[in-house]
C-alpha cells in the first residue's frame, strides 16, 4: 500500500488526522511510510545508540562495603576483648544484631604488591612513573648504605621509607582503600627486607 | 535532501553533545595525574588547571598558584618537571 499514499499538507495543528513534525506533516495514517517519520526514526535510533556508548563508557561506580581502615598504623593491633566479669542475671532482652568488623587487610609480597600498584585505577600513569622512580632512588640509597657508600643512616633511611609510604598512601587511600589497607599491613614487613642486609641482596639479585 | 542534511545535523550535535564529557573526563584525570607528580616532586603548584600537550608524555601544566611546569618523560624513564618562568 505504499504506493497509495497520499501527501497532503497540514491544515492546522487541530486536524486530528495530522500530525505536525518540525520538518513536514504526515499523516497518522501514514506515520510508518511517510520518509521525514522514517528520518526522526533514525535519529532516535542513533541517539539512544550514542546514549548507550556513552554509558558504556563510563567507568563503573565502585562501592567499597566496610569502613577505611587505612588510618590504623601497622603492627597497632585493635584491643583485645576482656573477658568479662560474671555478670548478674539480667531479664532477657532482644540482643542488637552484631555488627562483624571488616577483617584486616591481610600482608601482600613484594610481587602482588608492585603488580597490584601497576593495575590500580587510583593513580595515573604519570605518577606510577614518579612513585617507581623514587622507589628506585630509595633502593639506591639502601645499596649505597650497605656499601658503606652513603652519610646516611639506617634511621635516615626508615624516615624517607616512611615519607615514600605516606605519599603510596594519600594517593590511594581515596579511591583504592582495599589496596592502602593491604600496603598499611605490609608496611613492616617490607621495611624488615629493606633493612636486612642478606635479605636486600636477594631482592636486588 | 534538506530533511536528509537537517537529520544529520542534528544527529551530528547531539553525538558532540554525547561526546564531550568523555573527552572532558580524561582531561581531569590529566590534570589530576600531573598534580600529584608535581606535588610527589615537593613543588609548590596547588591543583594543575590547564594543561597543554607539547607531544606523548611532554606537558606544560599551569597551576592555580600561578606556577607553570614543564612536565615530561626523559629517555632514562624519568619523570622530570621543570619550573618555567
Amino acid at each position: 500500500m505504499r504506493g497509495a499514499r497520499t501527501w497532503k499538507p497540514g491544515p492546522s495543528g487541530n486536524d486530528p488526522g495530522y500530525l505536525r513534525n518540525p520538518l513536514t506533516t504526515c499523516r497518522i495514517a501514514d506515520v510508518f511510510n511517510c520518509r521525514s517519520m522514517r528520518l526522526a526514526r533514525v535519529s532516535l535510533l542513533l541517539l539512544l545508540a550514542l546514549f548507550v556508548a556513552t554509558c558504556s563508557h563510563r567507568e563503573p561506580v565502585t562501592s567499597d562495603s566496610g569502613p577505611a581502615n587505612v588510618a590504623t598504623p601497622a603492627g597497632i593491633q585493635p584491643p583485645a576483648a576482656t573477658p568479662a566479669a560474671p555478670a548478674a542475671p539480667i531479664p532477657a532482652e532482644p540482643v542488637p544484631p552484631v555488627v562483624k568488623a571488616p577483617a584486616p587487610a591481610r600482608p601482600l609480597d613484594l610481587n602482588t604488591l608492585e603488580t597490584q600498584l601497576k593495575e590500580t585505577k587510583a593513580i595515573g600513569l604519570f605518577t606510577k612513573i614518579t612513585l617507581k622512580n623514587q622507589v628506585d632512588d630509595l633502593l639506591g640509597q639502601f645499596r649505597k648504605y650497605y656499601q658503606g657508600k652513603a652519610q646516611l643512616t639506617l634511621k635516615d633511611l626508615r624516615r624517607s621509607y616512611d615519607l615514600l609510604m605516606m605519599k603510596v598512601l594519600t594517593l590511594l587511600q581515596d579511591e583504592d582503600q582495599r589496596l592502602a589497607s593491604a600496603i598499611v599491613s605490609s608496611r613492616e614487613a617490607i621495611w624488615r627486607l629493606l633493612a636486612d642486609e642478606k635479605t636486600f641482596a636477594t631482592l636486588q639479585a | 535532501m534538506n530533511r536528509v542534511a537537517l537529520g544529520l545535523a542534528h544527529a551530528f550535535v547531539v553525538a558532540a553533545l554525547f561526546a564531550t564529557p568523555s573527552s572532558a573526563a580524561d582531561d581531569e584525570a590529566l590534570k589530576k595525574d600531573l598534580t600529584a607528580v608535581i606535588a610527589l616532586q615537593g613543588l609548590p603548584c596547588g591543583k594543575v588547571v590547564a594543561v597543554k600537550v607539547l607531544a606523548e608524555s611532554d606537558y606544560n601544566a599551569s597551576c592555580e598558584d600561578g606556577n607553570r611546569y614543564h612536565v615530561h618523560l626523559s629517555p632514562e624513564g624519568r619523570v622530570v618537571v621543570e619550573k618555567q618562568k
